[in-house]
């Protein structure tokens, strides 16, 4: 039997802002059927207290407690069987527990995937899928983005692709995938930066791309799911944040997390909790993350056909 | 193979042709993948490039404009040089064309970079130094803070914090350096008149536009000898950086054919000596007891004495020390202490009265919905650590100017040495006012008054942003009057981008240009009266 599209809401908070995210929601081996439209709305916040700066680890008695909150509303919908296309777009609100400075809140970037399900064979020896997607996304508003830790997000216009390549047998599945995003460069407020010791005087300051991956050992059935993942987020290039200075969006940041989620399905809907860890990292908060959602499914198109089975 | 028992054979080659696809599709993927990678790796940011001109004006006078530490352009010897007829001239010239006809790719990009302009190149080095070692010190695990050791710059934490105030007086002391030193060599090339090596042979090309000055002593040379010196004052760590600059600068001049090797040294001892002056007014200027922390407490009491009890306090955790109290008595350049104490603006609104609840609520309404408008005026202007701060956004803005009016390396010196020693002025006169009434910030009084930059770490009153801007401002409107409205909006917009930041009362703003346009005046006046006719 087909199931829901599942998000399984791996979400890198803290400094990582969400347009990484974003990108890792479609990350799922599974794939909603023709006609069916699912709308999923979550809530997650993330705290943390140390953070790495270059790769030392400290806390910053300036800042306290840096906390985000996100909600994140996405949709999506089974074009064919073997085509789904997904949107998405989370509000995000940043504070600290100590800080001054003010803390921003908004909506952030708009998203857009395609997934296709490339192969899916399926034999007494279990079930093999692949699949490919490729999105992008766009800042939604002007917010204020050189203006980390407290920015909503990066800004820069983002196109990723990834594979997906899952084995699944009696309800037991393992995924693995990985995907690379391409980050345009971002226009700033002041026209000067220091990138790489050196100070430039422009506007643009370049954002590094960003690779990831992931491995996920979960179980399915129709009433239940549960899936553990270690997801591994690095960026291409960049510098690191300067000794005692804030971070910028020219850093690289990279982190490994481990993430959880379970979910139950109660006929349309489905109500999912997750939680994740940031267990090392670079010019990332070490962020603590959990989280609450429900999506909801109804056939639009197809109905006749979805009947039949 | 556990898929054989139902239809083998069909089923592997099933699989077989399935791998295949998929092989192909992960082979492809690895090679997107691989070439973002290398795409990745070369992301870097923009950088202007800057193309050598001809100065519309030569400025020939330039050797009996009136200085500020040199007594006069004859103040320093210049020794006469050999005829271009001589024997040992005609060497260096032949060393010239060879090197020039010989110059490689790395010579050939640093004739480029360094052909926009002697004064605005160091001008971007002292730039970009600032900006380097513009970041406040890290706490020690017992809440104490490091002071940076001029002695041991290199160690944490580096020196020297190159906070606003420093960075004026870095900026000053380099642009007074290299005024004096090339009215010195403006002096003395007119009184040598010796000619460019590209004048006495007509077979030499040089890769520079060719200059109608005489060439002895290089003004290129005057300018690296200058600025390598007071830099390596102010930035001691960066010694060796400093010293492989100023011998690419001048060796670029010889890559170039455009002066010979006598050219160079004349202008490396002017250049030098000049700086000795410079140096010496530098060691005696009181910016040694600027950071006097142990005198902070009779400061405060003083002010208590004078009826001032709510004091500022640092916001930072745990609290830094004060940022250069006593830079308020640091010897200014275009007025005497006691003009100092007579500009001083009278006390801001006492925290608490009407008028002080008044600015504050502006503050507040702005904390709790700040536009996005606002936001960016705040940001583009905030030139907080890790920039070359406001002296140096100042000095950009005339580097620009200089650059677009083509000024000779003479007047552009000038601008720069009158805008600075008023923005350092302005820095001095700015700091007095901020320790002597010692207004607590918007957010120590309404912790509500969230900021969208940080908390300077020093009081108030004035804004130091708005004293600087409008003494910039001022200066290179004298210079440059095609450009006064846009410079002036400029201040006002730095001025306000402190409200709209929250970190300043609109009326430190307000009286804060006021004054820095008054410390403006005095460096157009001396501008006026220093022989040049400009």
């Amino acid at each position: 039997m087909k199931q829901l599209l599942t998000f399984t809401a791996i979400i890198f908070l803290g400094m990582i802002p969400i347009s990484s995210v974003s990108a890792q929601t479609p990350t799922d081996h599974l794939m909603m059927p023709k006609g069916t439209l699912c709308n999923f709305l979550g809530y997650s916040t993330s705290r943390w207290d140390n953070y790495w700066e270059g790769a030392n680890k400290r806390i910053n008695e300036n800042i306290g407690t840096f906390k985000t909150e996100n909600i994140l509303f996405m949709a999506a919908l089974g074009v064919t069987d073997k085509l789904n296309v997904m949107v998405g777009l989370p509000y995000v609100k940043t504070s600290s527990s100590a800080s001054y400075l003010a803390g921003q809140q908004g909506i952030q970037d708009f998203s857009v995937w395609l997934k296709y399900n490339l192969i899916e064979k399926k034999g007494d020896f279990g079930t093999i899928k692949a699949f490919v997607t490729v999105g992008g996304s766009l800042p939604a508003t002007n917010y204020n983005t050189d203006f980390l830790p407290f920015s909503i997000g990066l800004k820069a216009k983002t196109a990723s692709g990834r594979l997906i390549l899952s084995y699944a047998n009696k309800g037991f599945y393992a995924t693995v995938q990985g995907g690379a995003t391409l980050r345009s460069n971002v226009e700033i407020d002041r026209n000067s930066f220091i990138f790489n010791n050196k100070l430039y005087e422009s506007n643009i300051m370049p954002v590094p791309n960003a690779a990831d991956g992931s491995l996920t050992l979960g179980f399915a059935n129709t009433r239940f799911q549960t899936a553990v993942s270690l997801d591994r987020f690095g960026c291409l290039s960049g510098d690191d944040i300067r000794y005692n200075d804030m971070p910028i969006l020219t850093n690289k940041m990279e982190q490994t997390s481990v993430n959880w989620f379970g979910r139950v399905n109660l006929g349309h809907l489905s109500v999912i909790v997750n939680a994740g860890k940031v267990l090392n990292g670079r010019n990332v908060g070490e962020a603590t993350s959990l989280g609450g959602s429900v999506l909801y499914w109804v056939q639009i198109f197809n109905k006749a056909k979805k009947a039949d089975k | 193979m556990p898929f054989d028992t139902e239809g083998g054979i069909l089923k592997s080659k099933k699989l077989l042709k399935m791998k295949k696809i998929s092989v192909l599709y992960i082979q492809f993927f690895v090679l997107v993948l691989v070439s973002t990678l290398i795409n990745a790796c070369q992301k870097t940011a923009e950088t202007t490039e800057l193309e050598a001109y001809l100065p519309t004006n030569l400025d020939e006078t330039g050797g009996s404009w009136k200085p500020f530490l040199v007594t006069s352009g004859t103040d320093i010897t210049v020794a006469s040089p050999t005829a271009t007829t001589s024997a040992e001239y005609q060497a260096e010239l032949a060393a010239v064309k060879t090197a020039a006809n010989g110059a490689t790719a790395e010579q050939k990009a640093a004739i480029k970079y360094w052909s926009a302009g002697a004064v605005i190149r160091w001008n971007e080095i002292a730039r970009d130094l600032a900006a380097q070692y513009n970041i406040p010190p890290k706490n020690n695990p017992d809440g104490t803070y490091p002071a940076p050791d001029a002695n041991n710059p290199l160690a944490y934490p580096r020196f020297p914090f190159a906070n606003p105030p420093y960075a004026s007086r870095a900026f000053a002391l380099l642009s007074v350096a290299q005024y004096d030193a090339l009215i010195a060599t403006w002096k003395y090339k007119m009184q040598y008149k010796r000619s460019a090596p590209y004048k006495v042979d007509a077979t030499l090309t040089p890769s520079v536009p060719k200059s109608e000055l005489p060439s002895y002593p290089s003004e290129d040379a005057v300018v690296a000898a200058a600025s390598r010196e007071l830099l390596k004052l102010l930035f001691p760590g960066e010694a060796p950086l400093l010293e492989s600059k100023a011998t690419e600068h001048k060796n670029s001049r010889i890559w170039a054919g455009a002066n010979v090797q006598s050219d160079i040294d004349a202008g490396e001892a002017l250049g030098k000596a000049v700086a000795a002056k410079v140096i010496a007014y530098a060691k005696a200027d009181n910016m040694s007891k600027a950071n006097a922390q142990a005198d902070v407490p009779k400061l405060r009491d003083d002010a208590t004495k004078r009826g001032i009890t709510t004091q500022w306090t640092s916001r930072d955790l745990p609290a830094r020390p004060p940022m250069l109290p006593f830079f308020g008595n640091v010897k200014t350049w275009n007025f005497d202490s006691a003009t100092k104490v007579a500009i001083r603006p009278t006390a801001p609104p006492a925290v608490g009265s009407a008028d002080f609840n008044k600015a504050l609520d502006e503050l507040r309404a702005i904390a709790k919905n700040r536009s996005r408008e606002q936001f960016r005026i705040a940001s583009f202007w905030a030139d907080g650590p890790g920039t070359y701060t406001p002296p140096g956004h100042w000095n950009r803005f005339a580097t620009e100017l200089i650059y677009k009016y083509k000024y000779s390396e003479i007047r552009a010196a000038r601008t720069l040495a009158l805008m600075n020693t008023a923005v350092e002025d302005a820095g001095v006169v700015c700091w007095d006012v901020k320790y002597y009434y010692l207004l607590p910030r918007p957010t120590e009084a309404d912790p509500s008054v969230t900021t969208s930059t940080g908390i300077p770490n020093f009081p108030a009153f004035t804004s130091g942003h708005s004293t600087f801007s409008a003494a910039g401002a001022t200066v290179l409107s004298y210079i440059f009057p095609n450009e006064s409205a846009a410079l002036n909006a400029y201040a006002k917009e730095a001025s306000e981008s402190r409200i709209y930041g929250c970190i300043h009362y609109r009326f430190d703003c307000e009286i804060g240009l006021t004054h820095g346009k008054k410390v403006g005046d005095y460096a157009v006046n001396r501008g006026k009266a220093d022989g040049s006719g400009l």
